[in-house]
Parts: C-alpha cells; structure tokens; sequence
C-alpha cells in the first residue's frame, strides 16, 4: 500500500516536474522571440527577415483564403437556416440576419477561423520546424551565426498575428454572405432587408471583440506550434507525434481562450 | 605553429555519464586533423561542444583565443563567423534553392550587394565543382552533390577553419574519394585548418595531416598518421585494423550468452 502511494505522489512529481520545465522552456521562447522580434529590429542588432516574413504572409493568408471562405460560407448558411428553424415560431424570421452577423463577428469568424489556421498553418508550421530540427538545418544557422529564434520563428510568430485576424475579418464578411443567400433564396427573406438586419443588430465592440479573441488565439496557435516544432526528438515518428499534438493543443487552447475572453468581455467591457 | 583550437581539460556529462571525460589536445594552423574513434567514443559530442551547439561541465575550448565553453550566446556567434562547418546529412535547408543556401551566411553577416553575392555564390560552387547548380533545390540533387554544395556555404564566409562532421557517411567509394579530395584541394588552396570527424579509416589516412584517437571519453593517442599507424596501443591497433578481437570484443562464449540472458545463477 505504502509503495502505491509513493509511486502515486512520484509520478504526480514527475508530472509537475515535467510540465514546470515545460513552461520554462516556453517562456524562454517567449523572452527570446521579444528580443528578435520587437527589440533587435528597433536597435538595428537585426531585422525580422522581410523576404521570409513575406513568404509566411503569403503561406499562411493567400494560401488559406479559399478553405477558409468555404468553411466560414457554409457556418454562415447553416447558422441561418438553425436560427430560422426557432425564430419561425415566434415570427421573428427577420431577426435571421441580426443573429448571424453578431454570432460570426463575436463568437464563430474569430474560432472557426482559428480552428482552420491551428489545422492548416500550426500542423505546417511543427512539421517544417521538426523537420528542420531532425535534419540538422536549426543547428547548421545557430553554427552559421544566425540566431535560429530570429530566422525561424519571428517571421512565423509575426505572420499568423497579422494574418490570422485578417482572415478572421474575412471569415466574418463571408459567414454573414453564407448567411444572406439561405435568408433571401431559401427562406424568402427580403434581401435589402435581411442585409438591413444584420449591420444593424452589430455594434463596434462586436468586431472589436471578434479581433481581439484572433490576436489571443494567433499567439497560441503561434507558441504552440513554434515551440512544439522546435521540441521534436528522434526521427519522422517524432515529427508525426509533435504535429499531431500541436493540432490537438491548439484546437483544444482556442476553446479554452474563447471561453475566458468571452467571459472577461461579458462581465468587465 | 600557431594553435588555432586549444581544448583543455574538457568533461561533457550526460546525467552520471561523463560522456568527454578530459580531453585536451590542440589543433595547428594550417593543419588537417582527423578526430577518430568508434561509435559512442565521444567524437561527435566533442565536435558539437566545439562548435557551441552544447557546453561542457568543465573546462576550455579556445578558438583564436577566446572561449567558447563560456563565452555569451553574442559572443559566440561571433567567434562562429570564424568557421564554417559541414554536417553529417548536409543541413542544406530544402525551402531554399541550391545558390540561395550558399548565398544564406553572405545575406546574414555581411552587406554586400546582390549581384556581388551571386558571383561569389558562382565562384564557390564552381571551388566544389557544382557550376550551373544555383537553381534547382536539394531535393534535386544527389548526397554527394549535396555534400558538396554544404561544403560550398560553409566556405562562403572564408572562414578559417572547416569543421567536417563524417564528410563521407552515407556515400559510395568513389563519391566519399571525391569529397575527401575536395577537403585536402580546398584546405591547400584557401589555406584553411580542416576539422574532420570520422570513423571511415581509409578516409582518414588519405587526408590527415595529424590524428586524434578518442576512447571512452578520452584521448588515447595523437599524432601524424605515421604514428598511429605504428602505435603499440592495442585498442589502436585493432580499430585502425578493424578487428573484432582485441580490448574491446564482441564475440561472446556459451557462458557469457548464459549470463547475459539468465544473469549470474
């Protein structure tokens, strides 16, 4: 009995051990990418690499456009067609198109967006650093000089904040688009009237909250990703486990984010 | 000669295991020197503890006089401006063209203009024998050419020592002879010290001006390869002759086979 509790308490000290070092080697990450990203530009020491900053814009906004106006498209109609479903009953059909733009601009762009991103560029972004890491390729820039924080992560860290809120805005105006066609071709709404509706029901803090829950969930997805990426031990076996927990942790912070921030914004804003 | 590299009394431990257990030897401007040993001896710890890519517990690692086994993370980047090195699996990065990874070091340290880097990016494929290479990835190219073209950016920045890091692992014969005549052409011609990791032993005969032999974490023999070649060590003699039998050995008899599997019973 006496050894199960101590193996029970030694692997819950081994656990915390764990994550403690975890969380050092995350907010190391953190400290270092201030250096390069924010302070190391300003003081002239060295730029954020424009050229690699400008191929991770394009990788992660111009390739992600499509996937994420057909994801964000298609909440929009099914949004609109649930809401109708209830509001018929009260004869509140028209309000179709206020609940679908509050909803996409607080709660389904910023998240569904994310989701996306965490899928598409997070599982990108471990896998080419993971890669990077069993080939050699991150000790070949630190033993060329090049701090590999700067090179590799700041333009990739950087990119996916401008972007991902850019695309979550995207997402936002094409869910409400999804929401407009099923409203004026599927339930007869007036289409002057639904589009009346839905800019309406919206005020500024509705997008404002929207863009800040994108700027929080960038940073995870961007920490997440880099860090887990920079992490991988072993060979392709390691690459293929780091990816998949990167996603899974991404996906599963965004949630857990989204509940905060819509909790901080409901009681304190 | 003047001394290049100075490693004094250096012990790298992995948990309990002092994996360099007090190394210290110095490296010779000028020089070609092979740093040989068996698998787990050691070698490659040694070589990452030079470059700076680990620390050791204890002890110096001097390159051009200053420190790199204490030397701030700065600081060390600036003494690696001062050697280019060639890694085991090339490290040549595949979103990069085959010209934009040699043009990488000359884009990050220095400020020369683009077409100036392009034609040094030409001048130092055409040194490894790869002209007209620049566009096509490293997806497109074999291992030796790959090797070649590692070899080309460690050499970008004219550094004063090259580090090789098994330059002949993973190649036929014939392709290994070619990098291990690359290494003794561009060390002559550039006047560069060359820094080789190996185990291949014809490999290291062919090139080395000096040899260090490390065993278990330690240096046990050093000199020209005349001298190895002549040592009376037995472990020595038996990994330059690839023997099975000798102070390390790996057949086994009926009872050690017994021991092993059912313990001392």
């Amino acid at each position: 009995m006496l050894t199960k509790i101590n193996s029970f308490f030694g692997s819950l000290g081994k656990t915390f051990r764990d994550c403690m070092g975890e969380l050092s080697r995350i907010r190391k990450l953190m400290e270092e990418f201030f250096y390069w990203g924010i302070i190391a530009p300003f003081t002239g020491k060295r730029g954020i690499g424009r050229e690699n900053f400008a191929r991770q814009l394009t990788f992660m906004g111009n390739e992600s456009l499509f996937i994420v106006f057909l994801v964000s498209t298609s909440i929009g109609a099914v949004l609109a067609l649930q809401a109708a479903y209830q509001l018929k009953q009260f004869g509140a059909l028209l309000y179709t198109g206020a609940l679908v733009s509050v909803s996409m601009a607080r709660e389904l762009g910023p998240v569904v967006t994310a989701i996306v991103i965490a899928g598409r560029v997070g599982a990108a972004i471990t896998a080419e650093l993971g890669t990077m890491k069993v080939q050699e390729e991150v000790d070949a820039l630190t033993t060329m000089g090049i701090p590999p924080i700067s090179f590799l992560i700041v333009p990739r860290m950087l990119a996916i904040i401008v972007m991902l809120p850019v695309l979550t805005c995207l997402s936002f105006a094409v869910g409400i688009f999804g929401g407009f066609l099923v409203g004026s071709l599927c339930l007869g709404i007036d289409a002057n009237l639904y589009m009346k509706a839905s800019f309406d029901a919206l005020v500024a803090k509705d997008i404002l909250t929207g863009l800040a829950k994108s700027f929080v969930f960038a940073a995870l997805i961007g920490v997440i990703a880099t860090h887990t990426g920079l992490s991988v031990k072993g060979g392709a076996d390691g690459v293929g486990k780091a990816t998949t927990q990167s996603v899974v942790a991404s996906i599963i912070s965004v949630i857990v984010a989204d509940g905060f921030c819509t909790a901080i914004f409901f009681y304190v804003f | 000669m003047k001394q290049v590299i100075q490693i004094q009394n250096v012990i790298k431990r992995f948990g309990d295991r002092a994996v360099l257990n007090g190394i210290n030897f110095n490296i010779h401007e000028g020089e070609t020197l092979v740093i040989m040993g068996g698998s787990g001896c050691g070698k490659s710890t040694l070589l990452r503890n030079i470059i700076g890519l680990m620390r050791p517990e204890e002890g110096r690692i001097m390159i051009f006089g200053k420190d790199m086994a204490s030397a701030p993370d700065e600081e060390r980047n600036q003494i690696r401006k001062s050697f280019g090195m060639l890694f085991q699996g090339s490290a040549l990065f595949n979103s990069l063209t085959v010209g934009e990874n040699v043009a990488l070091p000359l884009k990050e340290h220095t400020q020369l203009d683009e077409q100036i880097i392009k034609i040094i990016v030409k001048v130092k494929l055409e040194l490894v024998g790869l002209t007209g290479f620049e566009g096509l990835k490293p997806y497109e190219i074999s291992g030796g050419m790959k090797k070649r073209v590692a070899l080309a950016r460690a050499i970008a920045l004219d550094p004063k020592i090259v580090f090789y890091d098994e330059p002949g692992a993973g190649l036929d014969p014939i392709t290994a002879s070619v990098i291990d005549h690359l290494i003794m052409d561009l060390s002559k011609k550039l006047k560069m010290t060359s820094v080789v990791v190996t185990h291949e032993m014809k490999s290291a005969f062919r090139i080395a001006d000096r040899m260090v032999m490390l065993h278990q974490g330690r240096v046990i023999a050093e000199g020209t390869a005349e001298d190895i070649r002549n040592s009376t060590n037995p472990y020595v003699h038996q990994f330059i002759h690839g023997e099975m039998d000798g102070p390390d050995h790996f057949q086994k008899t009926r009872d050690d086979y017994l021991k092993g599997i059912f313990g001392n019973v």
